[in-house]
C-alpha cells in the first residue's frame, strides 16, 4: 500500500476500507484516527460525559471493526459508521442512566480550554443544557446535523428513518433550542 | 406577497434544497423580513452551538492504540464472517428452482391452453393435437396432468436434496466454530 500512495496518510477512505476488510489493522487504525472526534463527539453530546464516551466510543469502533465485511462500499461509510456510534451511544445512555433526568445530566467540567473566558464556559453550559433536555431522538438529529455535518440523506440512512422525519425532528429541536437560548441568541 | 417559506428555511440553512426551490427562498427572502429574521435565528443558533468544541480526555494516538488493544483477534473475526453471511447460493438456489418451476408451469398452461383451443376448432384444424398419440381431448389433459405432478416431484426432490446439502454445510461450520472455540481455550 505505500509504495503506491506514499504515506497512509493520502490512501482515500474506500481503499483504507477495502484493507482493513481484509484484515489490516494498520489501515483500520488510520480509520480510526480519522473518524474517532466526530465519534467520540457523538457520543459525548448524546451521553454528557467525557469519559464515558471514549469508552463508549472505543467499543463502537470494535464494533465497526466486527462488522466491516457487513459495510458496502456503494454506501456512505460515514452514515454506515455513525448508524454504529448512535446505536452504542443509546446503549450506553440506557445502560449508565436509566432514570436521570436529562436535564441533570453530569455536563463536562467545561475546562475546555484556558483560552475559554468564564463567560465564554458559563455559554457552553447552558448550550449543552438544552441540548441535554432534548428527547434523544431529536438530540441525536440535531447533533448529527449540526457538529457532524452530515447531509439529510446520511442522517436518514444512519437512523434508518425517513428524510422528511429527518427535517421535522430537526425543526423541532432548533426551535426548542431557540427557545430554551433565546437569552444567549439575543446576548451575542 | 406570496405565502411565507418558513417550512424550507431550515433545509435552505442546512444547503438541502433542489436548484429550483432554493431560488425560489432567495426570491423570497429578497423581500421579505419575517423570513429572513427566522434565517438570521437559525443561523445564529449554529454559531452558538459550534462554539462549544467538544473536550477530548485522549490525543488520538492513544485512543486508536486502546481501539487496537480491544480488537478481537483475527481468528475470531474470520470465522464470525462464516457465520455471519451465507452464501449466496443458500439464497440463490430456492429461488432458482421456484423460478424453473414456475417457468415450467406457465409453459403447460399456455400449452394446454392451445391444444383445447385447437380441440375446439374441430377435426379439421387439429393441427398440434395430432402429434400427442392420446386419444382425443381427455387423454391429452392426462397426460397433462401427469406431466404436472411429475414436475411436482421433480422439484420436491430438488429441495429435499438443497435442504440435505444445506444441513450437512450447517453441521461442518457447527464443528469449525466448536474447534475454534477449543483451541481459544486452550
Ligand atoms: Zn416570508
Amino acid at each position: 500500500m505505500t509504495s503506491t500512495y506514499g504515506t497512509i496518510e493520502e490512501v482515500d477512505d474506500r481503499d483504507l476500507i477495502a484493507c482493513a476488510q481484509r484484515g489490516d489493522r494498520q489501515a483500520f487504525t488510520e480509520l480510526v484516527c480519522r473518524h474517532q472526534n466526530g465519534v467520540i463527539g457523538l457520543i459525548y453530546r448524546m451521553c454528557g460525559d467525557p469519559q464515558q464516551a471514549e469508552d463508549a466510543a472505543q467499543e463502537a469502533f470494535v464494533r465497526v471493526w466486527q462488522n466491516l465485511d457487513r459495510y458496502k462500499p456503494q454506501h456512505s461509510f460515514r452514515s454506515w459508521l455513525y448508524r454504529i456510534a448512535a446505536n452504542v451511544a443509546l446503549d450506553s445512555l440506557r445502560r449508565e442512566r436509566p432514570s436521570t433526568e436529562l436535564g441533570s445530566l453530569p455536563l463536562a467540567d467545561a475546562s475546555a480550554g484556558p483560552e475559554q473566558s468564564a463567560e465564554e464556559r458559563q455559554r457552553a453550559v447552558q448550550v449543552r443544557k438544552a441540548i441535554a433536555r432534548l428527547s434523544p431522538p431529536l438530540r441525536m438529529v440535531l447533533i448529527l446535523r449540526e457538529y457532524q455535518e452530515l447531509s439529510y440523506q446520511e442522517i436518514a440512512e444512519a437512523l434508518d428513518i425517513p428524510t422528511g422525519t429527518v427535517m421535522s425532528r430537526l425543526s423541532t429541536a432548533r426551535s426548542q433550542l431557540r427557545q430554551e437560548l433565546l437569552v444567549l441568541m439575543e446576548e451575542a | 406577497m406570496t405565502s411565507h417559506v418558513l417550512e424550507w428555511l431550515g433545509a435552505y440553512h442546512d444547503g438541502e434544497l433542489t436548484a429550483g426551490r432554493r431560488r425560489q427562498v432567495e426570491d423570497h427572502l429578497r423581500d421579505c423580513s419575517t423570513c429572513r429574521e427566522e434565517l438570521e435565528s437559525l443561523n445564529e443558533l449554529s454559531s452558538l452551538l459550534k462554539a462549544d468544541p467538544p473536550s477530548l480526555r485522549t490525543s488520538p494516538q492513544r485512543f486508536a492504540a486502546h481501539v487496537q488493544l480491544r480488537l478481537p483477534h483475527q481468528a475470531a473475526r474470520s470465522t464470525r464472517r462464516n457465520t455471519g453471511q451465507l452464501p449466496r447460493w443458500v439464497l440463490g438456489a430456492p429461488l432458482a428452482l421456484i423460478g424453473i418451476w414456475a417457468f415450467l408451469q406457465s409453459a403447460l398452461w399456455v400449452a394446454s391452453l392451445v391444444l383445447a383451443a385447437d380441440w375446439a376448432l374441430g377435426p379439421r384444424v387439429m393441427f398440434f393435437s395430432n402429434w400427442i398419440t392420446a386419444e382425443g381431448w381427455l387423454g391429452s389433459m392426462a397426460s397433462l396432468f401427469l406431466l404436472h405432478a411429475g414436475l411436482l416431484i421433480g422439484t420436491a426432490v430438488l429441495w429435499a436434496t438443497w435442504m440435505a446439502f444445506w444441513w450437512a454445510w450447517k453441521q461442518n461450520l457447527n464443528f469449525e466454530l466448536s474447534s475454534n472455540q477449543i483451541q481459544k481455550e486452550v
